[in-house]
């Protein structure tokens, strides 16, 4: 018996059992890797391909164009607020979906009573889709409020937040910490009810408060939640697209750098209108490459600064 | 083997029937007559044995990107919208000509290239100023009497004055917001008022300057000033969050005296059963008069080239000639036909204003489609918004204009 990657028997090719169970694993893995090829891998190729040259978007023959199409985007204005606005809005957004989840959490593994239903409830609205939320909230918003703010006589609500260049953004963030909150509190939930008991007794025995448990033993002990889910808020807020095209459409206007600019248009909207409604689908390609380098530089960054948080109880 | 034979005996029995099950695919935009369309579709299939299937892109969904992928999916639609000469551009190379069709002899609104007819009248559309007859009688206001820019100074003053008496929220119904997404009702089609106003059919120096980057002076700033008057007359609230219903709601209700919408909202006009007389005024923002509505038809079909032609081009014929086309155009979708031998009159009044309007021969094109793509919602409609939200005054409106359409051209 010879050992090999092939021998023949009777013409017949036979694989060794190694090379066998590696063939097998292939193939296992093929009908993913092919879809994954197919919907991420290639596009993405073809979209970069794409940024550099005139494409229309139709079957019609393009040509190279170099980097035009990027110049031609730090020169948009509109894409540059875009890019400061989803800054704002992945900083506010991250902080309030992950106080708003950390404190339900809390309250959900505490003793209250009832509290797989309020988890069930603040589970839910992850459930609805971004633009039948969106819609809802919209209606909130310019119908509901200004009526409420009205009858009240309060100035601020008497008119709708949404068209207000200066309270767009925290109704973005409301609408999505109320979505998203509750999907990142399950990650906390899991991490607080991994906590061994004996340590928080341990700590309990030795005088510490409630607050100082918090702060000093689960917080650091839930680290690798907190880089899991500041990794999720933060490619969701960068990303946040849904919420964005149903609440604000982008609106209202506003100045920036002397140009009327779209005061609520995050930059995967922003991609959207340049590729869609301007038809513009070169440029737009452009901008998603630009998007898509910035949000993996600073997902790295995140990443491997809560890495090296991370402690073992 | 003969299992392979059944194998593709089977193969070509499915293709075929896949094929069998439409006939003619069209790709629309009208959301809101789809279920009509179907029907007539079904219609048509009866009676002459060619399915037809419709699809329709718009509404919530682009159009422009259904359409897309429709013509990338391997089976091209055989009928098409094209909204004018960007669409038209685009899909050139598949369009066929249909010069010498039954239908061109009816009308004057085909879309041509050259000599060459290509584009089927969806129907005409038109729009105006709207207004509620029974308030401007109660003013003493004689609408005919507006086709000057000086006459709506006056009106506008003397309704806003009587508010209380006539019961009015507002004097016009106007939005402008981006939140909303309105700013086609600005960027588009109160620009075009600047480009066509006065002209005559197919005049295009306005829109021509305007690609050029450049605007008359005179008549751009008095379209400034004009856009500056509807919107002091308007509701603030109304133009910044206002929705197509609202907007209409205000209207219908009797709360507005002038509405700036066009024919194409009869259907929920009249679901709200206004209690009065409606009629079209003109557009009319210059000094001299003006005495005209804009109409046009707003998209044509197109038949492919490589498609099922003939199947198409006879069902095209057969919508523009015959009666049961008639009775699908004017009484199920509403529409106004562009087709001179048809003779039924629409029921309701916006679409019936404008037959009248067109019937008088006194029309203005539109030309706003000929800007380039997101040009007037996109680029032109945030200025609207700042001008009717207070953060700029008129004159920094007109600047900022010009500095856009100057953009225009790079």
């Amino acid at each position: 018996m010879q050992h090999g990657a092939l021998r023949f028997l009777g013409g017949v090719p036979v694989m060794s059992s190694k090379s066998k169970r590696k063939l097998t694993e292939f193939l296992f893995l093929l009908p993913t890797l092919i879809a994954f090829l197919m919907v991420i891998i290639i596009p993405f190729i073809f979209g970069i391909y794409y940024s550099f040259t005139d494409w229309q978007g139709t079957g019609a023959a393009s040509k190279m164009v170099g980097f035009e199409n990027y110049v031609a985007a730090f020169q948009d204005v509109g894409f540059l607020h875009s890019f400061l606005k989803t800054l704002l809005f992945t900083v506010l957004n991250i902080v309030t979906v992950n106080v708003v989840a950390f404190i339900i959490s809390l309250l959900v593994t505490s003793e209250i009573r009832g509290r797989n239903i309020y988890r069930a409830g603040f589970f839910v609205p992850n459930l609805i889709g971004g633009i039948v939320l969106g819609l809802v909230w919209q209606f909130i918003f310019s119908n509901i409020l200004p009526t409420i703010g009205q009858s009240l006589g309060l100035s601020t609500l008497s008119k709708s937040l949404l068209t207000n260049k200066d309270t767009v953004m925290f109704t973005m963030v409301t609408v999505n910490t109320w979505q998203y909150a509750g999907y990142i509190m399950l990650i906390y939930v899991a991490a607080i009810q991994g906590i061994s008991k004996s340590v928080m007794e341990a700590a309990e025995v030795d005088g510490a408060r409630y607050w100082t448990r918090i702060m000093k033993i689960q917080i650091p002990l839930m680290a690798n939640a907190f880089t899991i889910s500041l990794f999720l808020t933060l490619t969701n807020s960068f990303k946040m697209y849904d919420v964005n095209v149903a609440l604000t459409n982008g609106g209202p206007v506003s100045m920036f750098m002397n140009k009327p600019v779209q005061g609520s248009e995050l930059l995967a909207l922003n991609i959207y209108q340049t590729a869609f409604k301007y038809n513009n689908m070169a440029l737009g390609q452009a901008k998603a490459v630009i998007f898509f380098i910035v949000l993996t530089i600073f997902s790295i960054i995140q990443v491997s600064y809560n890495k090296s948080k991370e402690v073992e109880a | 083997m003969k299992k392979l034979v059944a194998i593709i005996l089977t193969l070509a029995l499915m293709l075929m029937s896949v094929s069998a099950l439409a006939d003619i695919v069209i790709c629309q935009n009208k959301v809101e007559i789809t279920t009509q369309m179907e029907a007539f579709a079904k219609l048509y299939e009866e009676k002459t044995g060619v399915p037809v299937k419709v699809i329709t892109g718009g509404g919530s969904s682009d159009y422009n990107t259904v359409l897309k992928a429709e013509m990338q999916s391997g089976r091209e639609p055989d009928i098409w919208v094209i909204e004018g000469p960007s669409g038209y551009e685009l899909w050139k190379d598949k369009i066929a000509d249909q010069t010498g069709a039954d239908w061109v002899q009816y009308t004057a609104a085909a879309y041509m290239d050259g000599d060459k007819v290509v584009g089927f009248p969806v129907a005409v559309e038109g729009y105006g100023m709207a207004y509620n007859k029974d308030i401007l009688d109660k003013a003493g206001i004689d609408p005919a009497s507006l086709t000057t820019y000086d006459a709506y100074a006056a009106a506008f003053e003397k309704l806003d004055s009587m508010k209380a008496e006539l019961g009015l929220d507002m004097v016009v119904s106007m939005v402008a917001g981006t939140v909303q997404n309105m700013t086609w009702v600005t960027g588009l089609h109160n620009f075009n008022v600047y480009l066509t106003v006065g002209n005559q059919r197919n005049d295009t120096t306005y829109i021509d300057q305007v690609l050029a980057g450049q605007v008359d002076e005179e008549r751009f700033h008095q379209y400034c000033q004009y856009v500056a008057l509807i919107f002091k007359y308007s509701d603030p609230d109304m133009l910044l969050n206002g929705t197509q219903d609202s907007q209409l709601a205000a209207f219908a209700n009797g709360k507005a005296a002038f509405y700036h919408q066009g024919n194409w909202m009869d259907p929920s006009l009249v679901a709200l059963n206004p209690s009065f007389e409606i009629a079209y005024a003109p557009h009319a923002f210059l000094h001299e008069e003006t005495d005209g509505i804009l109409v046009n038809p707003p998209s044509w079909y197109v038949v492919n080239e490589n498609g099922n032609k003939d199947e198409a081009l006879a069902y095209l014929n057969f919508l523009a000639t015959s009666e049961e086309g008639a009775n699908y155009m004017v009484n199920e979708a509403a529409m106004v036909p562009a087709f001179t031998n048809v003779t039924l009159s629409p029921s309701t009044p916006l679409s019936k204003s404008v037959m009248d309007w067109n019937a008088a021969g006194k029309t203005y094109d539109w030309q706003q489609y000929k800007l380039p793509d997101g040009f007037g919602m996109g680029t032109l409609g945030p200025i609207y918004e700042l001008l009717a939200s207070g953060a700029v005054d008129v004159d920094t409106f007109e600047v900022m204009m010009k500095e856009a359409i100057a953009g225009i051209a790079k």
